[in-house]
């Protein structure tokens, strides 16, 4: 049943797949076709030296033969003795569907190295603010449910409004000023700004945290805001169900009536939206990466994108899309793990 | 009704029919409408909408007639300025002055924010529309798309095709719409899907109603309340990504004044004016935040699954 299910799923996914790497193969060729804009008119390279870097760079070909060269197909149609297909091919790779991602435009390093070593610091901020997130709003929401009405419950409901109305740009900007360079100014103990590490004394534990509060603050800032409505609003639906009341009636405590019938299936939605988030694991930072010049892959996306890295900008993107749609499915698999009322078809 | 309830129904059948007389049976827009204005806090955010729209619409008389600067018109005897009663919210690293480059950039946030939302339902409705009507392999390949379109990454198709354009205000909201189109043809589509089976579907074309006449006169105004609730919920989430894109320099650029765009240089403001990182981020977050609110309110009223 549920390897069926993956396997359909799985199936399903590869014509996206497919879809976004010629989408952004595309997007990518007609933003940068020439490589750099600017090349042709550079005074120090004649006609001939940038014919050359063309065709160095292979963007001399037909954009098919690119294109199929870029997703390892091309390399295939080569090896199964199809070459002749390939009108002006030349210098033919292994691609994506060989596991490569290809060499960056710019400076010619391996385009899946960068991005592993990006990865890890993108994972580390985009889930400790996922954590942050859960485990201040969980709380939050129960509480603004069990008090409903209250002055605290107001308050919270207008913390999460603002939260998804706060640019995080800004949020992240603000809180720099407020307690990376005020508190300096005060003399008070300062959070750093950006970075991973303090540049030659960092890099112990201490100073890693210290890098990580701001930005995981920020980004968490907004989960904050949706997953603790959502867990206040369907703690409240739950709580006015017939088998809590059966729980009440029966004399079970309080307490145990909130936390074991009530929060138990209170968070079951909460789980599909904290898996909605998975896929924007690598995307959903990009813009506390800048602010904070966390070095993760959005950052790498973003600064290769204006320098016109295309096999970069394409590793990336695609790698990304990839996880997105293994994000959905990985989300569907827990929301039937945590609610066995949902059967997998 | 049995019992009591009955007898008394029948004291006033004059008067009841009197006041069904009266009172025709109500619509649901201006049901709806009704609902919506008897939202207090949801119209005082749609009246801060309404006002900064305006605002924002009568910007080169304000800059004339009010603060008497131009938003590009530089200063240096007023470099970082602080607020005071030359300059009323001080002015930036060339003196120009804040609160007249404010008011130009609600154009750009507010234009960017309509247009792109207007552009998003055009193209998504339409798709929904056609998707959801026509089914098999029309809905086949239109939805495909769109799972393509929504499985990239939004912010990596905003900064490539920001590079191909290099955006002015319109194109901006194009490239803005071109991915959140895709949001509003899935919500489309499975409206139009549960109201095509209904009965009074079938007896319009048993009438000898066509496609056309069908899609724009029938199934059209019964997905527009889905519609409209996108819509209001949409313009918030469109002015902070087009002010994102400002603040990454992918958006508006300089010397064109825009809320994002004028927070890009934010780290060299911080030490001397730290006004003037407050003040654009207040503007975006009061515009969200209202928009936010007013799109709650007309959801509340409107959606038809709400009632």
């Amino acid at each position: 049943m549920l390897l069926r299910f993956l396997l359909r799923r799985a199936l399903a996914a590869i014509p996206v797949v497919v879809g976004v790497t010629l989408i952004t193969f595309l997007l990518m060729h007609s933003a940068a076709g020439s490589y750099v804009p600017g090349l042709s008119l550079n005074p120090n390279l004649t006609p001939k030296d940038v014919e050359q870097l063309r065709s160095e760079l292979g963007l001399d070909q037909p954009i098919y033969v690119q294109y199929l060269d870029w997703i390892g197909v091309a390399w295939i149609m080569q090896k199964v003795g199809l070459a002749g297909v390939l009108v002006g091919a030349h210098g033919i790779t292994p691609g994506l569907l060989q596991g490569s991602f290809g060499h960056s435009m710019v400076d010619g390093t391996a385009v899946g190295g960068q991005i592993f070593e990006r990865l890890p610091n993108t994972i580390l901020l985009t889930l400790s603010a996922i954590l942050l997130g859960v485990l201040l709003s969980i709380p939050l929401g129960v509480m603004g449910a069990l008090r409903r009405g209250s002055n605290l419950d107001h308050f919270f409901s207008f913390l999460s409004i603002a939260g998804v109305a706060i640019p995080q740009f800004w949020l992240g900007l603000m809180l720099i000023l407020i307690f990376s360079v005020k508190f300096h100014d005060w003399g008070l103990p300062f959070l750093p700004s950006s970075g991973t590490t303090t540049p030659f004394t960092g890099g112990d534990l201490l100073d890693r945290l210290a890098h990580l509060v701001l930005p995981a603050l920020v980004l968490s800032f907004f989960y904050l805001a949706i997953w603790s409505r959502y867990t206040r609003s369907s703690m409240l639906e739950v709580l006015s169900q017939d088998y809590v009341r059966t729980a009440r009636a029966k004399g079970m405590s309080e307490r145990r009536v909130t936390y074991l019938h009530g929060l138990r299936n209170a968070v079951i939605p909460l789980v599909t939206l904290v898996g909605l988030e998975l896929p924007g694991l690598v995307s959903g930072a990009l813009v506390v990466e800048a602010v904070f010049s966390w070095p993760g892959i959005g950052l790498l996306a973003f600064q290769r994108a204006l320098a016109y890295d295309y096999t970069m900008v394409l590793g990336i993107v695609t790698f990304a899309a990839v996880l997105v749609v293994l994000g959905n499915l990985v989300s569907d698999l827990l929301y039937a793990a945590v609610d066995p009322r949902i059967r997998l078809q | 009704m049995i019992g009591q309830g009955a007898a008394g129904e029948f004291e006033l059948p004059e008067a009841a029919a009197e006041g069904r007389a009266r009172r025709p049976a109500q619509s649901f827009w201006s049901a709806s409408w009704e609902e919506l204005r008897e939202n207090r806090i949801g119209m005082v955010a749609g009246v801060f909408i309404l006002v900064l729209a305006v605002i924002a619409i009568s910007a080169p008389l304000l800059a004339q007639l009010v603060t008497h600067y131009q938003p590009t018109r530089q200063d240096l005897d007023s470099q970082f300025q602080p607020p005071d009663a030359r300059h009323l919210l001080g002015a930036d690293e060339t003196g120009r002055d804040t609160l007249t480059r404010l008011i130009y950039g609600a154009q750009i946030s507010l234009g960017v924010g309509f247009l792109a939302v207007a552009l998003q339902l055009v193209v998504g409705g339409g798709v929904g529309l056609l998707a959801g009507y026509y089914g098999r392999w029309v809905d086949e390949l239109l939805m495909r798309f769109v799972d393509m379109v929504l499985a990239i990454p939004a912010i990596f198709l905003f900064i490539l095709m920001s590079i191909l354009f290099r955006p002015n205000a319109l194109t901006l909201s194009v490239i803005i719409a071109s991915v959140g189109w895709g949001v509003v043809a899935r919500l489309v589509r499975g409206e139009v899907l549960s109201v095509k089976n209904r009965d009074f579907v079938l007896a319009t074309r048993s009438i000898g109603a066509g496609d056309a006449r069908l899609i724009l006169r029938h199934l059209l105004p019964n997905v527009l309340p889905v519609i409209v609730v996108a819509a209001s919920l949409g313009v918030g989430a469109v002015i902070l990504v087009e002010a994102a894109l400002d603040f990454l320099g992918l958006g508006i650029h300089p010397p064109t004044p825009s809320w994002g765009n004028m927070l890009s240089h934010a780290e060299t403001y911080y030490h001397h004016s730290p006004y003037l990182v407050i003040f654009p981020g207040v503007m975006i977050f009061l515009t969200v935040l209202a928009a936010n609110i007013f799109g709650n309110a007309v959801r509340d009223a409107f959606d038809p699954r709400l009632r």
